[in-house]
């Protein structure tokens, strides 16, 4: 087995405080370590040892809560999960508003998820027992529910950029709904309230989510779903 | 079998490839931009060549013959309309419920459009 080897890398890290700050600044900061650390290293080793006053967050660490969420060199990624680059630039998640350094403001996102009611909505009440569903349809939602929320997707999406379209998590959210079969909520409707027609189809989400999911994919489905029928109006 | 992903999951490396959703749509618009240009210049071209009133401007154009026997122009021109065509059937396909991979897709469709464009240039190579 080959032994490990010490590389150096090169972060230069956007520090904006906006109490304090009255415009964004990079520092260069340099960390050496293991040829495979991840950008979530670099970052905490930063913290430790070089800017005790950065604002970061992270949670698991495996690539599960989503929490880490950062841009590096232009390109939104899991921190804990991307590989650390001989040069970076980590900036936070954009299109969000930035609370501190690499730490964003999620109530917007917060937000929108609760305007969008991601809970079965039923005829009737609960029966108080597992509903019957079958073990294909249970792994499919099963899978559209591994979404972390990251919104990876989202700061990486063109037309969130550009058009009034609120991003492909939420889609994928209001699909996973959709396709529940005790939901009787007009998702179709939501999508397209919240700007679907305006994704252009392009699969950056699917190549940059973390979870392996498809955003595009559940979009496909609902547009599918107006333009040949089939889905709940 | 669950389809959950095992963990820990792999290594990305999401910063040092390109975004193929990205390429695919910026060449969609590039290739619609030239079609468009194209069109202009064919309309107003066919209006100087043969319109009688337009005889004194088809006289101050001689560019226009060297232009048109470009053969990277005819290229370009052959890989936009392919190119343009084809990825919007894909856009259209994947609309209406058929399952196409976006890397695959692509890909064919850079390659079928590059052949085009290619025997164009070929063609002006003599082979």
């Amino acid at each position: 087995m080959s032994e490990m080897q010490n590389v150096t890398v090169t972060a230069e890290i956007r520090r904006y405080d906006p109490g304090q700050d009255a415009a964004p600044r990079y520092e260069r900061f340099q960390v050496t370590g293991p040829e495979n650390m991840r950008v979530l290293d670099v970052v905490r080793s930063i913290y430790e040892s070089q800017a005790p006053d950065l604002a970061y967050q992270f949670a698991c660490r495996i690539g599960r809560c989503g929490t880490c969420a950062m841009r590096v060199n232009g390109r939104p990624v899991l921190a804990c999960q991307e590989r650390c680059k001989p040069e970076m630039r980590i900036e936070p998640l954009t299109p969000f508003p930035v609370l501190r350094d690499l730490v964003v403001d999620r109530s917007e996102i917060e937000g929108r998820l609760e305007q969008l009611a991601l809970a079965p909505v039923r005829d009737a009440a609960h029966p108080g027992a597992p509903e019957p569903i079958g073990a294909e349809l249970a792994a499919k939602l099963c899978r559209m529910d591994s979404c972390l929320l990251c919104m990876v997707c989202v700061s990486a999406c063109p037309a969130v950029d550009q058009r009034a379209f609120d991003g492909p998590a939420f889609m994928l959210k209001l699909r996973h709904l959709a396709e529940h079969p005790a939901d009787r909520g007009n998702r179709l409707g939501q999508a397209l309230e919240h700007g679907m027609l305006e994704c252009f189809n392009c699969d950056v989400c699917t190549q940059v989510c973390p979870a392996d999911l498809s955003p595009a994919q559940a979009i496909r489905d609902f547009r599918k779903d107006l333009f040949l029928g089939g889905g709940r109006s | 079998m669950s389809s959950a992903l095992p963990l820990p999951r792999n290594t990305t490396r999401q910063a040092d490839v390109a975004l193929q959703g990205e390429i695919a749509r910026m060449l969609h618009r590039f290739t619609g931009t030239v079609i468009v240009i194209f069109v202009l210049v064919h309309v107003i071209a066919q209006a100087v060549l043969h319109a009688p009133a337009l005889a004194a401007l088809k006289a101050q154009a001689s560019w226009l013959p060297v232009v048109q026997s470009q053969h990277w122009v005819h290229a370009v021109l052959y890989f936009s309309i392919v190119f343009h065509t084809l990825y919007g059937f894909k856009l259209l396909l994947t609309e209406i419920g058929f399952a196409l991979d976006y890397r695959k897709a692509l890909w064919s469709i850079v390659s079928v459009s590059s052949a085009f464009a290619l025997r164009e240039l070929l063609r002006y190579a003599g082979v």
